[in-house]
């Protein structure tokens, strides 16, 4: 468990990125969602939990997720979301242009020698 | 499937619920469990917001697609397009343009300080019908209420303003100070008064600029007002207008502006109760939080004490109190007729509406083939409807811009035409709320235009229309019930407008029919209100007529001259209707429930082309007290009785000794002061024995044309006495005119809607039977084929014309009829139910209708059975 001073804010555009990969298992719903990103992180990452809904939607609308309803575990009506064949794609399509990005920025950050620690 | 977007709101709280339950499995509290997950959630709306501005986008750029697309559409159908874009252009305009009258005139806030907060204060007086204050009431009130943050009594009076330069009559208002503060005003120069001050004047800006050319040294000069000398302490800015009702009258009439401002003497001179009490109009502004109807509740409680302490025995009416908002008082009489308009302008657009929907019905038959072919290969049924809207949406931003611009050019002149006597018109503008009307009423038709054949064509199934395959589907001719039934609609609306316009230009004509002898234009009318001490004495009054009278006469041109002054009774009695009465004493003469008392000379009748019915007209002199009334007088008082030889008793006042006046002739009733209103019973009285000429106005009868008489009329006046200024020269038909000029732009307008009303509805008639001919060319020629004659053709497509007429006509006059209430205002002499008027426009329209289905008719009929079958 963290303290409260490690946790850091969601850079821009990454939340996208975070959910396409949380539904890479299988849909979920909403507070599911949230919660495995903020589990995965050990708890570093703080997603403010309504910020999810607008990127759901512009998830939605660029047709990388789609939308079903359900019912959870307790019998209760949700909206699950899951991964279409073009968010599938497109979280490849991240998750390398992540890579390239972080890798860039840490060649930046720390001296050469240091550079085969990633 | 439902969108992404349905209980977006429930899943929020889905959400948060969820995550209260996990803190609460952690070991928190409920509430602060709540708290903690609503904290982390963040703001709810904000995330709803936000989610939804996500989908608005698509949402939007899809209608840009769609309007384009329209637009394309419309620039390949020119013709079209341009009748519905100038038919939409009229209608927007015309309701455009009557909403910035009802905006100025109803709508917008008063131009002082918390306007919705003013009032206007008085007890109605039944024997003046008219709402007034007492002084010493006014005095009570102003110290008793405590609902008010300002109470101000004022009167306005022609006064007589002297400076160096010359005299001259002005118009000015005795105020209160409260005066200020209630309208907001800062002096532009100097000060205003304060309630300390009991003497000094405030110019208008116009005073200012006109009598002082704009003397900045002008505060602290002395001028003479009434004779009285008075500093200017003051200068108003340019634009400061104090309103009043659209009903009240100006002492002068060449103005509608109060000119300057002196302190009103109630605020210090305490007056006595008694009889002959002067009287205050009040304006008072209600503490923040007061409702008009708790104030008017302490009123009468303090006005009942007034009547209590008066007279034990009596009853107090606080009926009579009446507390009016500040913006109803000014419109007065303006509102109902500004509320028929808007209705019948909002007809207009209905209209309109109805036209546009029968033409894109036609047109959407027509491209039946297009949209079942975009169906088939897949696209949705409400995206074909929305592309039709957004076609709509096109064709109405167009129209109701363009109409932006007419109702713009067309401002200047409807305010020209408008009786100048409305508060706020002067400042008609197309404010935003003006523009936000207009955008609404696009928007609007756009929609009303734009839906019906949408769904209309919606229904159609691809499969049929495909499968028909060539140019005429009958599909098309599914639409003409709808088509007929808007049509219908449109004539029963014009019908309305028609009705209404008819029965006004009716009351017109009666109000301006004249007898014979009698010429408005030829007479020339000059206000000589005296003023100054002087003129206090009626010998004085007499003398001034009398010179004045000898040297008119000896004018070329001149063939009658002579004086009048008015004054009006309205008492509280029945008229008696005696055949048998001798003679009528002054008190019972002022119990007569109205008469107009009218000082006269002896020319009077040759000025007016009176018509003397028995015994004579006045003789320049007269051996003993004499006088002439009206027919309507006679019948009032004498029954059908012969009222030559009886005696009127005249006094100004009921204790005051009468004198007993020989009625020495009748007269024909004659209108000529106002036309909207019948003659009243009239006394003409000769000045040499009436009491007062106060408010005299000069008649002078010209051979020729009065307004070039004006110039030495005005110099023989002033060889009697140059200090008397003419206030006002009118010929008696502008007078007349004036009489009738808020009835007159009603008319006008009125008559401008119907008739844009009846033009639409007859296209509209046209085009749907036009449409229906060529739709049943075929089965017109097989009936002909089989020996069907011309005319049998011609009466079937006429009568088809005249089934929608007649279903129009009869909706119409049933309606026209349970709307007369409305109209009922603004009716003279004639019956709202007039069935006269009825029945002249429901023929003229049946016959309009005729002629609109006159040339599709024709045009069947020399349908060629040959080419009509070959076309199958």
């Amino acid at each position: 468990m963290s303290t409260k001073d490690d946790r850091m804010e969601l850079l821009q555009g990454t939340l996208d990125l975070l959910i396409l990969r949380t539904l890479l298992p299988g849909p979920a719903h909403g507070h599911a969602i949230v919660k495995a990103i903020e589990r995965n992180s050990e708890q570093l990452l703080l997603v403010e939990q309504g910020s999810l809904y607008p990127a759901l939607h512009r998830l939605i609308k660029r047709g990388w997720i789609g939308v079903t309803e359900g019912t959870s575990e307790n019998n209760r009506r949700a909206k699950y979301y899951r991964l279409t064949a073009a968010g599938r794609k497109q979280l490849t399509v991240e998750t390398t242009r992540w890579d390239k990005l972080t890798r860039a920025i840490a060649r930046i950050l720390r001296p050469a020698s240091e550079e085969s620690r990633p | 499937m439902s969108h992404p977007l349905d209980n977006l709101g429930d899943d929020i709280r889905d959400h948060i619920e969820r995550e209260t339950q996990e803190n609460i499995e952690r070991g928190m509290s409920p509430a602060e469990a709540r708290r903690a997950a609503l904290r982390k959630f963040g703001n709810v709306a904000l995330v709803m917001e936000e989610s939804r501005a996500i989908w608005i986008s698509v949402w939007l750029e899809q209608l840009l697609q769609d309007i384009r697309y329209g637009v394309r559409g419309l620039r390949r159908n020119p013709g079209f397009t341009a009748v519905v874009v100038l038919t939409l252009a009229l209608a927007i305009g015309m309701n455009t343009a009557v909403f910035s009258l009802v905006n100025a005139i109803l709508v917008r806030p008063l131009p002082y300080p918390g306007p919705d907060r003013l009032v206007w204060l008085g007890n109605y007086n039944p024997f003046f019908k008219a709402e007034m204050v007492g002084s010493p009431d006014y005095v009570d009130w102003k110290e008793q209420a405590a609902s008010f943050a300002g109470m101000v009594a004022f009167g306005t009076g022609g006064y007589t303003l002297a400076t160096a330069e010359g005299a001259g009559q002005h118009v000015l208002a005795d105020v209160t100070a409260d005066f200020w503060d209630i309208s907001g005003a800062r002096p532009a120069l100097g000060r205003f008064f304060g309630p300390e001050d009991r003497e000094g004047i405030v110019l208008s800006d116009e005073l200012f600029e006109r009598e002082f050319r704009r003397d900045p040294n002008v505060v602290g000069r002395s001028v003479i007002v009434d004779s009285r000398a008075v500093t200017v302490l003051g200068v108003l800015p340019k634009g400061f207008r104090f309103l009043l009702p659209a009903d009240f009258g100006l002492p002068t009439g060449n103005t509608r502006e109060i000119e300057g401002y002196i302190p009103n003497p109630v605020a210090w001179q305490h007056p006595p109760r008694g009889r002959n009490i002067s009287v205050q109009l009040v304006v008072a502004k209600l503490k923040p939080g007061v409702s008009i109807e708790r104030a008017r509740l302490e009123l009468a409680g303090i006005q009942a004490r007034i009547a209590a302490a008066q007279n034990p025995n009596a009853r107090y009416d606080a009926q009579s109190l009446r507390v009016t908002p500040l913006q109803e008082k000014l419109a007065a009489g303006a509102r109902p007729a500004l509320l028929v308009l808007l209705a019948a302008v909002s007809f207009v657009l209905l209209i309109a509406c109805a036209n546009i929907a029968n033409l894109l019905l036609a047109r959407g038959a027509a491209r039946q083939k297009e949209i079942a072919i975009r169906t088939a290969i897949g696209a949705g049924r409400v995206r074909v409807i929305r592309q039709f809207l957004g076609e709509n949406l096109a064709l109405a931003f167009v129209g109701g811009a363009l109409g932006l611009l007419l109702a713009r050019l067309a401002m200047p002149v409807i305010v020209r035409l408008a009786p100048p006597s409305l508060p706020g018109l002067g400042e008609t503008t197309m404010d935003s709320r003006v523009l936000l009307f207009a955008v609404a009423a696009t928007l609007v038709t756009g929609f009303a235009f734009g839906i019906t054949p949408a769904i209309f064509l919606r229904r159609s199934r691809p499969y049929e229309v495909l499968k028909q395959g060539g140019r005429t589907s009958s599909a098309g001719s599914a639409g003409l019930p709808l088509r007929r039934l808007l049509v219908s609609a449109e004539l029963a609306l014009a019908l309305v407008l028609l009705t209404g316009a008819g029965r006004m230009s009716k009351s017109f004509w009666r109000m301006n029919t004249r007898p014979a002898g009698f010429d408005p234009e030829r007479i020339l009318a000059l206000q000589v209100p005296f003023s100054g001490p002087r003129y206090r004495a009626v010998a004085e009054q007499r003398r001034f007529a009398e010179q004045m009278l000898e040297r008119a006469r000896q004018l070329p041109g001149v063939e009658a001259a002579s004086v009048l002054a008015q004054g009006q009774l309205r008492g509280s009695g029945t008229a008696p209707h005696d055949p048998n009465l001798t003679s009528l004493s002054s008190s019972q003469v002022m119990h007569l429930p109205h008469v107009t008392f009218s000082t006269v000379s002896s020319g009077f009748d040759r000025v007016m082309g009176l018509r003397v019915v028995r015994g004579r007209w006045l003789a320049e002199s007269e051996s003993g007290p004499a006088i002439v009334i009206n027919e309507s007088m006679s019948h009032e008082v004498f029954g059908e009785g012969d009222a030559i030889g009886r005696q009127l008793g005249l006094a100004d006042n009921v204790n005051d000794p009468a004198t007993l006046a020989a009625i020495v002739g009748v007269v024909s009733d004659l209108k000529y002061s106002r036309l909207d209103a019948p003659a009243e019973p009239e006394v003409y009285i000769p000045y040499q024995i009436s009491t007062s000429l106060l408010g005299m106005t000069v008649m002078v009868r010209s051979a020729t044309s009065a307004t070039a008489m004006a110039p030495a009329i005005r110099n023989a006046i002033a060889s009697v006495d140059r200090t008397q200024p003419v206030a006002e020269v009118k010929t008696l038909e502008q007078a007349l005119a004036d009489s009738i000029a808020p009835r007159r732009f009603n008319l006008y307008l009125l008559g401008t809607f119907a008739t844009s009303a009846l033009l639409l509805a007859l296209m509209g008639i046209y085009g749907v039977i036009a449409y229906a001919v060529a739709q049943r060319t075929h089965e017109i020629g097989v009936r002909m084929a089989l020996g069907a004659q011309r005319g049998q053709v011609v009466r079937l497509v006429v009568l088809e014309g005249m089934r929608v007429a007649a279903v129009g006509i009869t909706v119409g006059l049933a309606a026209a009829l349970a709307l007369t209430r409305l109209m009922a205002s603004l009716l003279y002499d004639v019956k709202p139910t007039d069935p006269s008027t009825y029945a002249a426009v429901a023929a003229a329209l049946a016959a309009t209708a005729l002629a609109a289905c006159c040339r599709p008719a024709l045009q069947a009929a020399w349908v060629d059975p040959a080419r009509a079958l070959r076309q199958e």
